[in-house]
């Protein structure tokens, strides 16, 4: 029995039945239509787009990998990485390097951009991780300054300046195709997550961000736990970056800047630590910004109104938009679309539709105590 | 007894410096060692509002680098209408104003939120601002004029240093021993001591810690101000978040060195991150290394700083 469970059940024992509850015939079908909407969305809209489009949806797709992964860190071990730039663009490259440079085919460079990215987090955050909180933050900055001046310009790894291609795989060489193959990535993804929050290592990592000396005297190793964290995360990252880049067909080294790096952030943070849901929207929407800019009828007139010199191009408003977003979000909304969405996501699941659910009572952003 | 210790640690860091400076006057790199304390002590301009922020909030502030920017881009705009002076006084202000409705705006809401919160939202205030400047300005860099043009005035160990640099050390030395005094000798420095330390007894004194908080911020904002205002046009141009991508890293490697918590630490410690570049860049020793080779240094030191001494140089174990 779940915690949910018991909590339906004593809501039955004091009014007159004793089952949980269970929606109606007409709440089940209703449930039924939103999610076919929701699928329907996500993979048969799609398949009607131009593939320009596509390659948009697929980035989405990608972004929520790669929200799913600074969740890892920041959401369950409560430690936080302003270079995750570094971990999704070294995958790219890695990825394009064995495929254009060695000829492997695309799954050896997925593997290869998803163990580097593990590897990296293994061997930064084995000398790093004996700091924690800030420092940890003013370590992965560094860090990330250091792939952007030092490991990017490596003639070898990314053909330095000019850049490297990176062909789509076999079977899945058409955008549509991709998109698919992305989606099941996701999915793998997810998956992963979900069994091991599920587990007890999970559930160590969790008591690590509640408190790391309250966690050392329930016998969990504080700081591997914090290490494992950092190395599922660095090889989410990886496998992101692997499947951006052949989505894009082609990896430059100068995208993978520190401002990508706080937009990693921000979209995780604005999607909602520890909500798979919220994580997923959140890393969509901010690849999808310009798109839906450009989309929805009249919002791109709205963004010229504003007085400024410039006018606020669909490429520039995530940048302006991402960081006001995150404030707000701070300061008024601490969970997050994650939160906001809660009541609905548990409706879907079968539960009443309770509009006060927001999880727990205080969801901080991420508690680490530095 | 703690003031021994003080001087010790103190005696500690000079002695590495002294050290330094004679490993590099022997192996003839004295080209390097003067334009590393020159850029050193912009970074040390920059890592003492960093240090001020810290020991009043307990927050490395990311935004700390776009505080400069902005004021660069006042005195940029400004100094087409009014005198030099003129200018650089109104981007003072603005820097400063920049940092009281930071504060307003996102410290104050977040007074009891887990620090890693309140490093995010400043994180957010830096890139807010680098898409402002990108929005209002361009993405292109554009030229900034100097407040004193002569270049040839001053000669050490061979290598010119401008009326700029002079008076960038100039602005940071006095700076330091200012700040220095000021929260050892004055009843508003002593506060904010106070209120970093133990905000509830703070309070309990008759103490505002809100209102401390904010002056401390518009205090590490005029820095940030200044720090870019003298540095940054030497250089000749300037874009949007320059002080964030080339000064923050190597103010924070210079702070931590320094201790995180000690002003004239974070002075020294900047001046040796310089120093460590500026080696770094000219050294041959690290000329494999690919790109850029200082920031790898720089990383490098950070890393050592942290993992051998956390508490750094002249730092105070916590």
């Amino acid at each position: 029995m779940t915690v949910d469970e018991r909590a339906d059940a004593r809501e039955g024992q004091s009014g007159e039945r004793q089952r949980p509850f269970r929606p109606s015939p007409a709440g089940w079908v209703a449930r039924a239509v939103v999610l076919a909407g929701v699928a329907w969305l996500v993979l048969v809209f799609p398949l009607s787009r131009p593939a320009t489009e596509l390659v948009d949806f697929t980035t989405a797709v990608c972004y929520a990998i790669v929200a799913l992964s600074l969740n890892v860190l920041v959401g369950y071990v409560g430690q936080i990485s302003l270079g995750h730039q570094a971990f999704v663009g070294i995958g790219a490259f890695t990825s394009a390097y064995l495929m254009t440079v060695h000829g492997h085919s695309f799954w050896v460079g997925v593997v290869g951009a998803a163990a580097v990215g593990g590897a990296q987090a293994l061997v930064l955050g084995g000398v790093s991780l004996r700091v924690r909180g800030l420092y940890f933050a003013l370590v992965t900055l560094s860090y990330g300054l250091v792939a952007e001046q030092n490991i990017f310009q490596i003639q070898e790894l990314t053909g330095g300046g000019a850049g490297r291609p990176a062909p789509k795989p076999d079977w899945f060489d058409t955008e549509w195709r991709y998109y698919f193959l992305c989606l099941a990535f996701l999915a793998l993804v997810l998956y992963v997550d979900w069994r091991l929050m599920r587990s007890k290592s999970g559930r160590a990592l969790l008591a690590v961000r509640e408190n790391p000396r309250v966690a050392a005297t329930l016998g969990i190793d504080v700081r591997l736990a914090t290490l494992f964290a950092f190395v599922l995360s660095g090889t989410f990252a990886g496998l992101a970056g692997a499947l951006i880049a052949s989505n894009d067909t082609f990896v430059s080294p100068n995208v993978w800047n520190f401002n990508l790096a706080l937009v990693f952030v921000i979209m995780t943070v604005v999607g909602g630590l520890r909500s798979r849901t919220g994580l997923v929207i959140g890393g969509a929407l901010f690849a999808l910004l310009p798109y839906l800019i450009e989309q929805i009828p009249g919002l791109d007139d709205l963004l010229a109104d504003i007085p400024a010199p410039r006018d606020l191009t669909p490429e520039l408003a995530p940048l302006v938009l991402g960081p006001l977003l995150l404030l707000l979000n701070l300061t008024v909304l601490p969970g997050g679309i994650g939160q906001q969405l809660r009541p609905f996501v548990r409706w879907l699941g079968g539960r009443r539709f309770d509009p006060r659910d927001r999880g727990l009572k205080e969801v901080p952003i991420s508690d680490a105590r530095a | 007894m703690g003031l021994l210790a003080a001087r010790r640690d103190l005696l500690i860091g000079l002695a590495i410096t002294a050290a330094l400076v004679v490993t590099l006057l022997a192996t003839d790199e004295d080209a390097a060692l003067v334009i590393g304390v020159t850029t050193g002590s912009a970074y040390g301009l920059v890592a003492l509002g960093l240090v001020l922020v810290y020991k009043s909030s307990g927050v490395f502030n990311f935004a700390q680098g776009e505080f400069g920017t902005v004021a660069l881009y006042v005195l940029y705009l400004l100094d087409f209408e009014v005198g030099y002076w003129w200018a650089f006084a109104g981007a003072l202000v603005a820097a400063g104003l920049f940092g009281f409705v930071t504060e307003r705006l996102v410290v104050r809401p977040l007074f009891d939120a887990p620090r890693v919160t309140l490093l995010v939202a400043t994180a957010g205030v830096a890139l807010l601002a680098i898409a402002v400047e990108i929005w209002f300005g361009s993405a292109q860099g554009k030229p900034i004029a100097k407040a004193f043009e002569r270049v040839d005035r001053v000669t050490v160990l061979g290598v010119q240093v401008s009326d700029q640099r002079l008076w960038l050390i100039a602005t940071v030395v006095v700076l330091a021993v200012l700040l220095g005094l000021f929260f050892t000798r004055t009843n508003l420095g002593l506060a904010i001591i106070a209120a970093s330390q133990e905000p509830t007894a703070t309070e309990l004194v008759g103490i505002s810690v809100r209102r401390l908080s904010a002056f401390t911020w518009v205090l590490a904002a005029l820095l940030g101000g200044l720090a870019a205002l003298i540095a940054v046009p030497d250089g000749g141009s300037f874009g949007p978040g320059i002080m964030t991508s080339t000064y923050l890293i190597p103010a924070f490697t210079g702070a931590v060195l320094g201790g995180m918590t000690s002003l004239p630490g974070a002075f020294l410690g900047g001046v040796l991150v310089g120093i460590i570049q500026s080696v770094a860049t000219s050294a041959p020793l690290f000329e494999d290394i690919p790109g850029t080779p200082s920031t790898l240094v720089v990383f490098v030191v950070l890393l050592a700083v942290l993992v051998v001494r956390p508490q750094g140089l002249l730092g105070k174990r916590a």
